[in-house]
């Protein structure tokens, strides 16, 4: 188990949990972050927002909320 | 809920509310049906943009209410709760969920959570080709059968679909029995049970469903909770409240079931090829566009071309309206008049003309500006480039979508503001709107640096960055405030959707266009043209000239003030010039130095607009003589902070159609530059 900002570029990974107050779990979960959803890293460089992949959409977020995502890391 | 529909449902007819999260297609479908009846305002009270429209169709007119476009409908945001209490309060005769075809299980959670509520829906299943090319192929009949209400698959981009979803609105309302049964999002065992424990206790209000209650109850929102808590009597809230505070993670519970829901009808109804999208939509531009290093100066080129291109449009017609043309126009006015009062005869020709002169001259540039930044949202740049500018409008408590009308704002302020527009939450759209404006233009830049050059030679640089290093902190302090009074919510991390790329949609990129220029005509040139006439008054009354004028009185009235900030009456009414115009400070210091009579121009508007051509070494000269440098500093940063132009102000009350916030960001400008010249005079005088 890790988060979802400590994956690498090109990394798949399932969702576990969501942690944070209400407002980010809401506007993650509006945005398709659920439970068993896969996610693909596109993009984890530079200080700046992640990149990743999911539900057919491409999504930036902050690092610091990538850090509330918990993540299961999946075989390639 | 509050926020009412301005007065839309009290006439007669039907009315559509178009909902569907963001870049589903909404606004290309909304101008598709409405065509030119459109009209922009705002939700009433709130600095929210509120897009109406109407269609008639067979003899009957269907009023089209654009609600904002969002990704929910919790109580997250403004927007949200907007949507939210129209569809409820208002309960549209029809309200059409967009959803796009090509990325079907996101899109779909807003249905999901609109289908509880009151209205009827239709799902407009847009994007239909993408997910074609993409190998992704839906069974319309059998998502519609297990949805349980109508769908009609679009193309809007090719207005495929359009009439058919006119004739399934009209359906709709004609046969109200058509969509009457929509399967609601399910919930699982244990949530059931729990929903009907909560529904015993809620009131059963006429309007709203308790299901709709209950569910929101158990997912904590918080506007629901106060309405239900303030409507029950206190032990039976306490009930409630416990039941509540042992489902804490009841918010995921029901995200959880509208995905399950949304998995079990696209069930069977849906087929994707095995090949990822990911890599197909992350093309070698994008990587470039998105990439951490790379990314920036991409931005700024695509920002310079803006300029560049307003430039080249403009460059041609410019030299007609400012200087010349006008010239000759208000000469023409001069000698058309002659015999007129003379006050007349000035009102026009240093007051108005030369004020909605120089902004039409300025419209075309914003004319320019607005269809790049168009071409650039409609085909998903934009959010790339917030994408990367994201770790530097951060640190200023902005949002990523910020960076692009920051960087326009050194460019031009006006334009700046006007951008703003592309921000999606009014509080990030606010803050853009009074921040865009303290980022120091071209013109700013060009006036400081004159004055910087001739009193402090050498030096000027010195002075230039304690400017930017003043500029950064004001910024920042700028963003704290507005954290601390104005966003009431914690402040959040980027989190924001790459859309793919889409071909440009001329007629959404000429609407946005001409829409927002014609807004600014309306609103912005209203009140450059009423500003520029109160300001040719108090520099005009009683007497005919600027020294004796109300402005010059006042001016001196205020002078031991302006000894604070080492400003002498004569740089106060310079500094005031400069908030109509930076460029017009310099004429005016001529002036009031005696240097030029201001040929045949006696009042500050004739100077800021008249474009009078006074050699820049003989007001250096002359104002080197008789100013102390540490006035000179104070001045300086006075103007670097000031309101940058009276254009900048129209825009504001363009785009926020507000008067508190144009008002209110003015006086916030005015202080700054007064404290600023403050500060730089009182340590200007220890060193210099
Ligand atoms: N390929 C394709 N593009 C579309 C379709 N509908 C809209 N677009 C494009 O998708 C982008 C977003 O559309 P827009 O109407 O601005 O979405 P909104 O954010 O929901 O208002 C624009 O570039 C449109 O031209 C469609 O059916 N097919
Ligand atoms: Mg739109």
């Amino acid at each position: 188990m890790t988060t979802l900002n400590s994956l690498e570029t090109g990394q798949i990974a399932v969702i576990h949990s969501l942690t944070g107050d209400k407002r980010f779990i809401s506007r993650a979960t509006a945005m398709g972050f659920t439970p068993d959803t896969p996610v693909t890293m596109m993009q984890n460089a530079g200080g700046g927002p992640i990149l990743v992949y999911l539900r057919d959409t491409q999504v930036a977020m902050a690092r610091k909320e990538a850090a509330k995502v918990q993540v299961e890391r999946s075989a390639k | 809920m509050t926020v009412q529909a301005s007065s839309l449902t009290d006439q007669s007819g039907f009315t559509i509310a178009l909902a569907g999260q963001p870049n589903t297609g909404k606004t290309t479908v909304f101008n598709q049906l409405t065509g030119a009846r459109q009209h922009v305002g705002n939700w009433p009270g709130k600095t929210v943009e509120q897009k109406t429209g109407s269609f008639t169709h067979e003899g009957t007119t269907y009023r089209v209410v654009d609600l904002p476009g969002t990704y929910s409908l919790t109580a997250n945001s403004l927007e949200e709760m907007i949507s939210r209490d129209f569809i409820i309060d208002e309960t549209p005769d029809v309200v059409v969920v967009l959803v796009d075809a090509a990325q079907l299980e996101r899109t779909m959670y807003l249905l999901a959570e609109v289908l509880p509520l009151p209205s009827p829906v239709i799902v407009a299943l847009n994007m239909m080709d993408i997910a074609e090319q993409e190998g992704r192929s839906i069974n319309v009949a059998t998502l519609q059968e297990k949805i349980g209400v109508p769908i009609v698959p679009m193309v809007a981009a090719y207005k495929e679909g359009i009439t058919t979803l006119i004739e399934t609105i009209q359906d709709c309302i004609k046969y109200k029995e058509l969509d009457s049964s929509p399967i609601l999002p399910l919930v699982g065992e244990t949530e059931r049970n729990l929903l009907a424990q909560i529904k015993d206790l809620i009131p059963a209000d006429t309007t709203l469903s308790t299901d709709w209650v209950a569910l929101k109850l158990l997912e904590g929102d918080s506007d629901v909770l106060q309405q239900i808590q303030a409507s029950l009597p206190a032990e039976r809230w306490r009930a409630l409240e416990k039941i509540l505070n042992q489902h804490e993670d009841g918010f995921l519970a029901v995200a959880d079931a509208r995905y399950n829901w949304i998995q079990q009808v696209t069930r069977g109804a849906v087929s994707k090829s095995a090949e990822s999208a990911a890599e197909v939509r992350r093309g070698k531009f994008d990587r470039i566009a998105t990439h951490p290093i790379w990314g920036i100066p991409l931005a700024i080129l695509i920002m310079i071309a803006a300029f560049a291109t307003a430039m080249i449009i403009v460059m041609p017609v410019f030299p007609l309206l400012s200087g010349g043309g006008l010239n000759v126009l208000i000469n023409a006015t001069r000698t058309a008049l002659e015999g007129a009062p003379p006050w007349f005869v000035s009102m026009l020709a240093d007051g108005l003309i030369p004020g909605v002169g120089m902004g039409a001259a300025f419209l075309l540039f914003l004319f320019a500006m607005f269809l790049v930044i168009g071409f650039v949202e409609d085909i998903g740049y934009l959010a790339r480039a917030a994408f990367v500018g994201d770790r530097f409008m951060s640190r200023l408590g902005l949002h990523g979508k910020s960076f692009l009308p920051m960087l326009t704002s050194l460019g031009c302020n006006v334009a700046g503001v006007l951008g703003s527009r592309v921000v999606d939450t009014w509080q990030q759209r606010m803050m853009t709107m009074v921040m865009a404006p303290i980022v120091p233009c071209l013109a700013v830049w060009g006036v400081v640096g004159f004055f910087a050059t001739i009193f402090f030679g050498t030096s000027a640089p010195l002075v230039t960055v304690a400017l930017l290093i003043t500029l950064s902190i004001w910024l920042m302090f700028t963003g704290l405030l507005f954290k601390r009074f104005i966003i009431k919510d914690e402040p959040v991390g980027l989190l924001m959707e790459l859309p793919p790329y889409h071909k440009p949609n001329w007629k959404t990129i000429w609407r946005f266009t001409w829409g927002h220029t014609k807004a600014f005509i309306v609103r912005g040139m209203t009140l450059v043209a009423g500003a520029s006439m109160v300001i040719w008054a108090l520099s005009y009354l009683p007497h005919g000239d600027i020294e004796t004028s109300i402005l010059g009185t006042l001016g001196r009235f205020i002078e031991p003030v302006g000894a604070v900030i080492g400003l002498d009456w004569r740089l106060m009414v310079a500094l005031l010039a400069s908030m109509a115009s930076k460029e017009a400070s310099l004429a005016t210091l001529g002036v009031l130095y005696g240097l030029s009579s201001g040929v045949g121009t006696n009042s500050l508007t004739g100077l800021i607009f008249g474009a009078e051509a006074i050699e820049h070494t003989v007001i250096a000269t002359a104002i080197h003589t008789s100013v102390s440098p540490a006035s000179a500093l104070a001045f300086v940063f006075a103007a670097f902070f000031s309101v940058p132009c009276l254009g900048t102000i129209g825009a504001i009350y363009s785009e926020s159609k507000s008067w508190k916030w144009t008002l209110g960001a003015t006086t916030y400008y005015t202080f700054a530059a007064l404290f600023a010249g403050f500060l730089a005079y009182q340590v200007g005088s220890l060193f210099l």
